[in-house]
C-alpha cells in the first residue's frame, strides 16, 4: 500500500533523517493554529497519491499572509482526478542542490537495490532514459545492517559525504517498515544541513498487519470485499466477468477473451480449496458488478469438487449466465445440476471463452 | 527427478495445520503409488509428540532429524513465520525447502534466502505448488493424476496453469520429466535460470515448456542462458499496469514486465511462443 507523504516523513523522522518543518491539517481553519510557526514563505502540498504531483499543480509556494487562501483552494482542487483529504504546509528550504535516492527490491539478485543520482528533481524520468549511467546502482546482501561504506562511496562519487547517514537511515527505514520502495526526490543540500523535501513509501501487502496497517487503500471497496473473502480481485472495465482458482490460469483465462476479442470485466482468483460457499461468494461478487453479462467460471485441481462448486453457483441465484469449465471429482454429477438450471459446463477453457464471448456480444 | 526421486526423505514443516495436515496425506499417497519413502516426519513448535496421518510431529527439525532421515522439506507454516522456518530447515542442514506458503513478507523471503544459500540450502519457492516427478517424487500440492512419465522439463510461475498445460500435455501424449512450480512472489529461490541449469544436467529431459507471467524479467533470462530446445508461454497480455494479478509477482511497474515485451524478447532468441495453452503440444512436438 502506498503511503502519503506525511506518513512516509512520519517514518523517515523516527529513523533520524531530517524534515523540513511542517503541519498537516485537515481544514483551512487549522491554519490560524499554527501562524506562529510559519516563516514569510511556505510550500503548501496537497496530499494525495499520484505521480508528477508539482507539475500537475499540487504543490504551491506562497507568503504565509495567503497561506489559508492558497489551502482553501488545493483542499477544492483534486490534483489527477483525486481530491485530498489532508495537505502538508512546510517551510520553505534554501534550497542548494537536489538529489534523487531510491531503495526498491531486485527480483534478479534478490537484494535490496540503492538508486542514487546527483542531479534530482523533477525531471529524474528524463535522466533515466537520456543518460542512465548518472543513476548509480548498488545491491547488497538483505542480511547486512548496514549499508558498505565501499557502496556508500560507489553510489555518492562526487556527491557530499553528509548524504551517506541519510541514505543509511532510508536503508533502516525501509527494512522497518516491510517496503517494497522508498524513495527521497529530491534530497537536498542547504546550507543547514541535509534535508528530505519529497517522500515515497509503499509498503508490502503481505506485512500490513504487522505494520499495524489495518484498511489497504489502495483498493476499492469491492476489492477490499473480495480481498476479505480471500480473493485475488482486480476491476476491469468489460462485459464478461471472470472466476477462476489460481493466479495464472485466471489470467491466462483473461487473454484468451481479449484474443477472441472479448473484454473481461475483472480478475477474480477464488484461491486454493474453491468449495460452495466461496463459489457462490464469488458468483455474487462478479454477478453484482456493473456491466458484466455472462460470467465464466474456470476451475481446475486435482481436488475441485465441481458438484459443490455447481451447488455454489446456483445458490448465488444471479440474473447472468453463467459458462463453466470445471475440472475435478465429481465432473459428471456437477455437470448434471449445472444442466438442470439452464447452465452450462464445457470440457475446454477455449470452448468456454468462444461460448461466453458470442453470448457477451450478442 | 531434479530434485529428488522416490528414495528421497521428507518432512512437513507446519505439519498438524489443515493444509499441512491434507497434503502429507496426499503425498504418502503418491509415494505409496510409486514405492517411494515419502513424509517421514513432522514438525510443528509445540506440537511435538502427535502424528498426522500416522506422520510422527515434532517439535522441531533438528528433532525429527534425530530419529529420521531425510535431506528435504516441504513447508506449510503460515506466512508471518515461514520464513524463520525456512531458516530453520537450512541451519539443521537440509538440501532441499519447498515453500509452498503464500503471503510471505517479501523482506522476510529475502532474508531467509540469503541465509539459506550461505547454509547450502536450495529454496523452490515460496507461494509455489512444488515440484513433481511423475513416477517418481511428488513434493507439494501437484495433482499427479494429470502428469505422466515422459521427457519434458515444464517450469511455472503459476500453479493451476500450470495443471492446465500438463493436461493439455499428457492428453497430447507428450510425458513429463519434472514439473516445477517456482512461484508468484516478486522474491523466489529457484528461478528459470537455476532450474534450466538442473534440466540441462538431467539425461531424461530433452526440452523445456517455460510458463512465465507479466512482472520480472526472469523468463528471458533463463532463456538467454540455456542450450536445451524450450517453448514459452507468457500469461497476462490482458493484465492492466499497476495491478496486482494475483500474485505478488504479477505485477507491470514503472513500464516494465508486460507480457508483450516478455514474448518479444523471447521470440528473438528463437524461443517459439504459443499464443494460449492448448499450442504448446504442437510446438513441444516439433523440438522432439
Amino acid at each position: 500500500m502506498k503511503l502519503l507523504e506525511f506518513e512516509a516523513k512520519d517514518i523517515f523522522r523516527k529513523h533520524g533523517i531530517p524534515i523540513p518543518e511542517g503541519k498537516v491539517i485537515k481544514s483551512p481553519d487549522e491554519l490560524y493554529l499554527h501562524m506562529d510557526d510559519f516563516a514569510d514563505e511556505v510550500v503548501v502540498k496537497s496530499q494525495v497519491d499520484v505521480g508528477g504531483r508539482g507539475k500537475a499543480g499540487g504543490i504551491i509556494v506562497t507568503k504565509k499572509a495567503d497561506v489559508v487562501a492558497t489551502a482553501t483552494h488545493l483542499f477544492k482542487t483534486p490534483i489527477k482526478g483525486l481530491k485530498p483529504k489532508t495537505l502538508l504546509v512546510e517551510e520553505k528550504l534554501p534550497i542548494e542542490h537536489e538529489y534523487y535516492v531510491s531503495i526498491t527490491i531486485d527480483r534478479a539478485t534478490r537484494q535490496p537495490m540503492i538508486l542514487f543520482a546527483e542531479t534530482g528533481g523533477i525531471d529524474i524520468e528524463a535522466t533515466a532514459r537520456t543518460t542512465p549511467e548518472a543513476l548509480r546502482r548498488a545491491t547488497f546482501s538483505p542480511l547486512l545492517t548496514e549499508v558498505p561504506g565501499y557502496l556508500m562511496r560507489h553510489l555518492l562519487g562526487s556527491a557530499p559525504r553528509e548524504l551517506g547517514p541519510v541514505i543509511n537511515d532510508l536503508y533502516h527505514a525501509f527494512c522497518a517498515s516491510d517496503a517494497l520502495l522508498t524513495e527521497i526526490n529530491p534530497l537536498v543540500t542547504t546550507a543547514r544541513g541535509v534535508y528530505a523535501a519529497d517522500a515515497k513509501l509503499i509498503v508490502d501487502d503481505n506485512a500490513l498487519k504487522r505494520q499495524g496497517i489495518t484498511v489497504n487503500r489502495d483498493l476499492t471497496p469491492r476489492e477490499r470485499e473480495a480481498e476479505a473473502n480471500g480473493f485475488s480481485y482486480v476491476e476491469l472495465d468489460g462485459t464478461i466477468g471472470v472466476i477462476g482458482n489460481g493466479a495464472g490460469l485466471t489470467m491466462s483465462t483473461l487473454d484468451l477473451i481479449t484474443q477472441y476479442n472479448g473484454s473481461p470485466a475483472n480478475f477474480l482468483d477464488v484461491g486454493g480449496g474453491a468449495g460452495r460457499e466461496r463459489v457462490m461468494k464469488a458468483v455474487r461478487l462478479v454477478g453484482g458488478m456493473p456491466g458484466v453479462k455472462v460470467i465464466i467460471v474456470n476451475l481446475l485441481g486435482g481436488i475441485t469438487r465441481c458438484d459443490e462448486v455447481a451447488r455454489g453457483i446456483i445458490e448465488a441465484g444471479i440474473d447472468q449466465h453463467v459458462i463453466t469449465r470445471l475440472a475435478g471429482t465429481n465432473e459428471e454429477e456437477g455437470k448434471a445440476i449445472l444442466a438442470k438450471h439452464g447452465y452450462q459446463m464445457l470440457d475446454t477453457m477455449e470452448e468456454v471463452v468462444r461460448t461466453a464471448v458470442e453470448e457477451a456480444s450478442a | 527427478m531434479i530434485y529428488g526421486d522416490r528414495n528421497t526423505g521428507v518432512i512437513v514443516q507446519g505439519a498438524t495445520g489443515n493444509q499441512g495436515a491434507f497434503h502429507i496425506s496426499l503425498m504418502n499417497e503418491y509415494a505409496r503409488s510409486v514405492g517411494g519413502r515419502g513424509v517421514v516426519a513432522g514438525v510443528t513448535p509445540g506440537k511435538g509428540g502427535q502424528a498426522v496421518h500416522g506422520v510422527p510431529v515434532y517439535d522441531s527439525v533438528r528433532e525429527a532429524a534425530d530419529e529420521h532421515d531425510f535431506t528435504t522439506s516441504v513447508l506449510f507454516v503460515p506466512g508471518f513465520a515461514a520464513g524463520d522456518s525456512i531458516m530453520e530447515a537450512a541451519s539443521a542442514g537440509l538440501d532441499l525447502v519447498v515453500a509452498i506458503t503464500e503471503g510471505i513478507p517479501v523482506h522476510d523471503t529475502m532474508r531467509a534466502l540469503a541465509f539459506a544459500k550461505m547454509e547450502g540450502c536450495c529454496v523452490i519457492g515460496p507461494n509455489c505448488p512444488g515440484t513433481l516427478s511423475p513416477g517418481e517424487l511428488k513434493l507439494g500440492i501437484m495433482p499427479p493424476q494429470l502428469a505422466m512419465p515422459g521427457n519434458v522439463g515444464i517450469i511455472s510461475r503459476s500453479g493451476t496453469l500450470t495443471y492446465e498445460v500438463v493436461n493439455e500435455l499428457t492428453r497430447a501424449g507428450i510425458g513429463q520429466s519434472t514439473i516445477v512450480g517456482i512461484g508468484g512472489d516478486p522474491v523466489i529461490g529457484q528461478t528459470f535460470v537455476d532450474v534450466l541449469e538442473r534440466f540441462e544436467k538431467d539425461p531424461q529431459t530433452k526440452a523445456v515448456v517455460l510458463i512465465g507471467e507479466v512482472g520480472g524479467n526472469l523468463e528471458e533470462e533463463g532463456a538467454a542462458a540455456t542450450r536445451l530446445p524450450i517453448v514459452g508461454y507468457v500469461a497476462g497480455v490482458s493484465a492492466p499496469p499497476e495491478k496486482r494479478m494475483g500474485h505478488a509477482g504479477a505485477i507491470i511497474e514503472g513500464g516494465e514486465g508486460d507480457a508483450r515485451s516478455k514474448i518479444a524478447r523471447l521470440s528473438r532468441m528463437g524461443v517459439p511462443i504459443a499464443g494460449k495453452p492448448s499450442e504448446i503440444p504442437a510446438l513441444v512436438r516439433e523440438l522432439l
